[in-house]
């Protein structure tokens, strides 16, 4: 018989949006509706009769399910908005320094190029630092599992965004190292094993980010 | 009879204040106490019932809690906040007042003077 009364507040619920409002807000009406049906039975009633009078207590729910669907299509999109402009203007700047920081070691051909260059990076990964720390999180519009991955997804595209922009840097001034020592003392045989540095060095970057994302 | 059900009806939110007064309480439960107070007469549907819990919880007047039973499924409990205790008080002051006006309103007709100038407004 519980099952059945069960059966039909899923019959009545059919058209609610599934999110964590609508299954408390059932499991709560079905919990009391039992607890009627039960007493009805107490008092004599037949299961029949007390399914019945238990059934037509509850009433027209259309409200209540206007109200559920209300907060489902509350939505609002971050697209296109000054602020999401904002933060692509500043990945394009930011872009752009890393590619033109490679110019003042071929103008100024000596430390003094390197220093530049370095000086240009650092400003650019400065730049994609600020952007996405000030990027506005995504908020969970309700309480469904869809909102729940993108709200995770957001949250690790943010720190990848950070380590993305750090190895891509390893790797450039790695490579701008390696040609400028090479030419410099000549030990082509020896100077490739920047290389192998740089990928330790890239190694500890990613098990300090790990690190960082676990907590 | 549809007189006292649609006041029932229109005082919900004063009536499940009272009762959360008297201390944490669910929908059956209180449902139950205005069937027994009202002689077996009355009682609210269910929709009525949890419509008026949301508002009332998104109002502030009352939080709500699943309680752990031991048997069986969840049962979710509503408690009265300071605001809905003051809250309670002012809807009760607001029908005190109402009733006073209906009840103006309703005993004209025992004076006959009323009742004439009342019939004269009818005829305009």
């Amino acid at each position: 018989m519980n099952n059945k009364l069960r059966a039909y507040m899923d019959e009545l619920f059919s058209d609610a949006p599934v999110n964590r409002k609508t299954v408390e807000l059932k499991e709560e009406m079905l919990r009391n509706l039992t607890d009627k049906y039960n007493d009805l039975i107490t008092e004599g009633k037949t299961e029949e009769a007390a399914y019945n009078i238990a059934v037509a207590s509850v009433g027209d729910i259309s409200s209540l399910l206007e109200e559920l669907n209300r907060d489902k299509n509350t939505l609002s999109s971050y697209d296109n908005t000054p602020e999401k402009r904002k933060h692509a203007l500043l990945t394009a700047i930011s872009v752009s320094l890393y590619i033109l920081a490679i110019i003042p070691i071929f103008i100024l051909q000596d430390e003094r190029g390197l220093i530049a260059m370095f000086a240009i990076a650092a400003v650019a990964t400065a730049i994609i630092i600020y952007s996405s720390m000030t990027k506005p999180r995504y908020e969970k519009l309700d309480e469904t599992l869809v909102e729940d991955f993108k709200a995770w997804k957001a949250q690790s595209t943010e720190s990848n965004e950070l380590y993305k922009a750090i190895t891509s840097l390893l790797w450039t001034a790695t490579t701008v190292i390696y040609i400028v020592v090479s030419f410099k003392t000549g030990a082509w045989h020896i100077t490739w094993l920047i290389f192998l540095i740089a990928s330790a060095v890239g190694a500890v970057i990613k098990a300090v980010f790990d690190l960082l994302k676990k907590k | 009879m549809s007189i006292a059900a649609d006041l029932i009806r229109g005082h919900t939110d004063t009536i499940i204040l009272a009762q959360l007064l008297g201390g944490d309480s669910y929908g059956y439960k209180i449902n139950k106490a205005i069937f027994e107070h009202t002689d077996n007469s009355y009682e609210l549907k269910e929709a009525t019932l949890y419509t008026a819990f949301r508002r009332l919880e998104e109002a502030g007047f009352i939080n709500s809690y699943w309680g752990d039973e031991n048997t069986g499924a969840r049962r979710r409990y509503y408690t009265i906040t300071q605001s809905g205790r003051t809250e309670y008080k002012r809807l009760k002051s607001e029908w005190e007042s109402a009733k006073t006006i209906i009840d103006g309103l309703i005993n004209l007709g025992s004076e006959q003077k009323l009742q004439n100038d009342f019939g004269k407004d009818e005829e305009q």
